[in-house]
């Protein structure tokens, strides 16, 4: 016979393990819409790749919500008088996911080590190409970090912070193999990476470790605490195979929708969907050296031509709200000057149709069918510019082709979409430029470029508002291409999963909690 | 034999090397490249020529040519460009998983197709040979894809039976690795059966008219042992010949399948390099899909003999 003794431990262990049930390991399932290029932040990269480094890692700061720069792994800064010493003190008690603390030699190591990685994507914005050149980094003690650069750059942090750039996160140098080689990132985000399976899987896990800012989530700052255990990336390339593992709870959530998709899932209530505007750009491109659009008039033509709050309504299946400006409606920057736009005015084209000499010419919008916007603006601004009198016709054509086109100036007008760009600085930059430098140039106004190099040595405040103010008013005179609106992330999530966003275009995994 | 193998071997030189020569030269030829697509809208073009000297593109087309065929002959298919990862072993792996899955669908489809032809043969314009030959007809007409989203719906979704994405190799574990194997390998024998039963009825209908099935039948043989004996053994011929054809299609990678099921194959790489125009990948790819078609069709023609002793290959 069983003694009540001996029957009493197994139920106690058994009633322990039942008590502990919230304590099973949640895991969130993501779409993976295809593998990472790499892990390394920054380094051969592209924006899913740049996703998981920004939960992997953290640099010395990170964008706000507004645009602003806030302290990460630095917990303030000071910049010299003549704007080209930044001294970074570091916070205390931040560890790497391998337990090393985060020290001001492993930050210069680190810095270095990415900097000097052949493919690293912001070479540019470190090696005086595209802006000052970062001539030193000092370690003077274990939490001083000094960076000098050779000439004054208001743009520094916020190039610093960029996605892109994988927030220059610090990783340690267990992140390379013995060989030197990278092997994956030792990062100290509120993630560590795990095991990456090419063409599968790439799994992150909670760093138990982490150690959270106070206040709020805010932009890739702030507080940064995950909730579940794991966060299991699944590379699902059809979109219709992932929203049927959302529905059969194979996954979570699908980061990036498109519109029209997301548009037949908002009536479901097992699912919400949601879409965050960012600063990427919508826009319709005129090619101003063409014979035909080189005429000012005839790109106001073109502008009065289209319904603009119709016309993105339309093809954003009503998630996107129009944007006359190159800056961002969340960004500090966008003052009432930047609500201003050109009104559609289809009886004021005709006239100055006549006045750019406009005798029927056709103009071929290009377009791709990648993008389900770009595809809908194409087919909405050709039958907009039909009835208002203007030949047009749509050339469809693969991404890679368009973006050739793109690179080399070789089109009229093009329905096409800029990534996010976190600053309206880096927004105006995009599209401003001489067009012998580059080929991709749209606006080659030699005041505009005047502005945007001023903008970009011109630190936060007054006088940059004056400048981006100045910049779409001549924007608005010249109307070298139609801005129609920021571009959105539309993603959709199981309704059981609590609190997930995107933000600038980017998927965010802390703060997301699971509740089966 | 040994003759036949390496004159067989030999004569698919020229073969690769024209296919080798036509992808290195026509995926260079489409608008678009790996530079400009890595670099997206933030192009301009000092990182435009920085980054094609760095990858060796700048270079012209001929020399990168020479270089590529220089690595092939040392074994070395270059590195991709989009994750910087040797080509061969890539190749391999994902090859290895294409061919498991192409591997059991092509023999489960021909358990299924060859016996079912044959039989619709010998009861020709019976209700069972008129089903046959409809549904053969219906699967062949489905396409692999839609074929795939409904049964993911179905199995997947309504019935919540087999899981709906993801891919466990059976090597490491084969009771999952079956499970998620079963609605792909099933969209594949669905479409792959229409055809082969088709083959099988053809050809078994024309051996039936033979005047040696008249004779073994009036020897006093039963149905069943003509069937084995005298007209499978004839009409199999056809039959075995689409067999490596399809075998030769399919393990060149079944992209549509792979990509509904994201199941990491072949099929999905070459769309996938084909998308990010990762050139090594791609011609690395082709390289090894044109090698699997030789060496198929050469066993194929190998294994002539075993079913029909008139055919030597000497």
């Amino acid at each position: 016979m069983i003694s009540t003794q001996r029957l009493a431990l197994p139920l106690l262990a058994l009633a322990c393990a039942l008590g502990a049930g919230g304590a099973v390991a949640e895991t969130l399932n993501v779409q993976l819409a295809s593998d990472i290029r790499s892990s390394r932040p920054g380094v051969n990269r592209d924006a899913l790749s740049d996703n998981v480094a920004l939960s992997v890692g953290e640099g010395l700061v990170a964008f706000g919500e507004g645009g602003n720069i806030l302290p990460m792994l630095a917990e303030s800064w000071t910049v010299s008088e003549d704007g080209t010493v930044y001294t970074f003190t570091l916070r205390e008690g931040r560890t790497f996911h391998n337990g090393a603390e985060v020290t001001a030699e492993l930050v210069k190591q680190s810095w270095e080590a990415t900097m000097a990685a052949p493919e690293f994507n912001c070479a540019g914005f470190f090696d005086g190409t595209r802006g000052a050149r970062v001539t030193g980094i000092e370690a003077p003690d274990a939490r001083t970090v000094v960076i000098t650069l050779d000439q004054p750059e208001a743009m520094f942090l916020k190039n610093t912070a960029q996605s892109q750039c994988g927030g220059m996160a610090i990783t340690h140098p267990d992140s390379f193999a013995a060989d030197g080689t990278w092997d994956h990132p030792v990062g100290t985000g509120p993630f560590t990476f795990g095991e990456w399976r090419r063409g599968q899987s790439v799994v992150l896990e909670k760093y138990a470790d982490y150690q959270p800012l106070d206040g709020g989530i805010d932009g890739f700052g702030g507080h940064k605490e995950a909730l579940v255990d794991t966060v299991n990336l699944v590379v699902t390339p059809d979109r219709a195979t992932a929203i049927a593992a959302l529905r059969s709870g194979d996954l979570d959530v699908v980061p990036f929708l498109s519109t029209s998709e997301a548009a037949e899932l908002t009536a479901d209530p097992d699912f919400e969907v949601k879409s965050s505007p960012h600063g990427g750009m919508i826009t319709l491109l005129m090619q101003t050296a063409d014979p035909v659009l080189s005429s000012t008039e005839m790109r106001m033509a073109v502008a009065k031509a289209l319904d603009i709050p119709q016309l993105v309504e339309v093809a954003t299946d009503g998630l996107g709200t129009p944007n006359a400006s190159l800056v961002p409606e969340g960004s500090v920057y966008h003052s009432a000057v930047h609500d201003e736009g050109i009104a559609y005015a289809p009886d004021e084209v005709p006239a100055l149709l006549e006045a750019a000499g406009y005798d029927g010419q056709e103009l071929v919008i290009q377009t791709n069918r990648r993008n389900p916007i770009n595809e809908n603006v194409a087919v909405l601004s050709q039958a907009m510019l039909q009835m208002a009198g203007i030949n047009s016709r749509i050339e469809v054509l693969e991404w890679a082709t368009q973006l050739d086109r793109f690179r080399s100036g070789s089109f009229q007008m093009s329905a096409f979409n800029y990534s996010n760009r976190a600053d309206p600085v880096l927004a105006y930059s995009a599209v401003t430029a001489s067009k012998e430098d580059r080929g991709s140039a749209i606006w080659d106004d030699p005041r505009a470029i005047e502005l945007v190099a001023e903008a970009t040595s011109t630190p936060d405040g007054e006088a940059r508002q004056a400048i981006f103010d100045e910049l779409h008013q001549l924007y608005l005179q010249q109307m070298p291409f139609v801005m129609l609106a920021n571009n959105l992330t539309v993603s959709v999530n199981a309704s059981y999963v609590q609190d997930y966003s995107t933000w600038n275009g980017f998927a965010r995994f802390w703060g997301v909690s699971v509740d089966r | 034999m040994t003759r036949f193998v390496l004159s067989r071997l030999i004569s698919a030189i020229p073969t690769l090397f024209l296919v080798s020569l036509a992808v290195f030269t026509l995926i260079r030829l489409i608008p678009g490249d790996p530079v400009s697509l890595m670099l997206g809208d933030n192009i301009d073009d000092t990182a435009y020529e920085a980054m094609s000297h760095q990858l060796g593109l700048d270079r012209p087309i001929p020399v990168q040519f020479l270089l590529w065929l220089q690595g092939v002959f040392q074994g070395d298919l270059g590195r991709s460009i989009t994750t910087g990862q040797p080509v061969l072993p890539l190749v391999l792996q994902r090859f290895a998983i294409t061919a498991q899955l192409v591997l059991v669908a092509v023999g489960l489809a021909t358990l299924l197709a060859v016996p079912l032809g044959m039989l619709a043969a010998w009861r020709q314009n019976s209700a069972f040979d008129l089903g046959v030959v409809v549904g053969a007809t219906a699967l062949m007409s489905i396409p692999t894809f839609w074929m795939g989203l409904m049964l993911l719906l179905f199995f997947g979704l309504q019935l919540g039976w087999l899981p709906v994405l993801g891919y466990v190799s059976p090597f490491e574990d084969f009771g999952a690795g079956a499970l998620y194997l079963i609605m792909p390998v099933a969209a594949l024998v669905l479409h792959e059966c229409g055809i082969l039963v088709r083959m099988a009825r053809a050809s078994t209908l024309d051996v039936l008219r033979l005047d040696y099935v008249t004779h073994a039948r009036a020897k006093g043989l039963t149905e069943g042992q003509v069937l084995r004996r005298h007209v499978f053994r004839n009409a199999f011929g056809p039959t075995w010949t689409l067999l490596g054809l399809i075998l030769g299609n399919l393990l060149g990678g079944v992209a549509v399948v792979e990509t509904v099921f994201t199941i990491p194959g072949l099929g999905r790489l070459i769309v996938e390099s084909i998308y990010g125009r990762d050139y090594p990948v791609l011609q690395g790819c082709l390289l090894f899909v044109a090698v699997t078609y030789v060496v198929v069709n050469l066993i194929v023609d190998l294994c002539y003999p075993l079913f029909d002793p008139r055919v030597k290959t000497t």
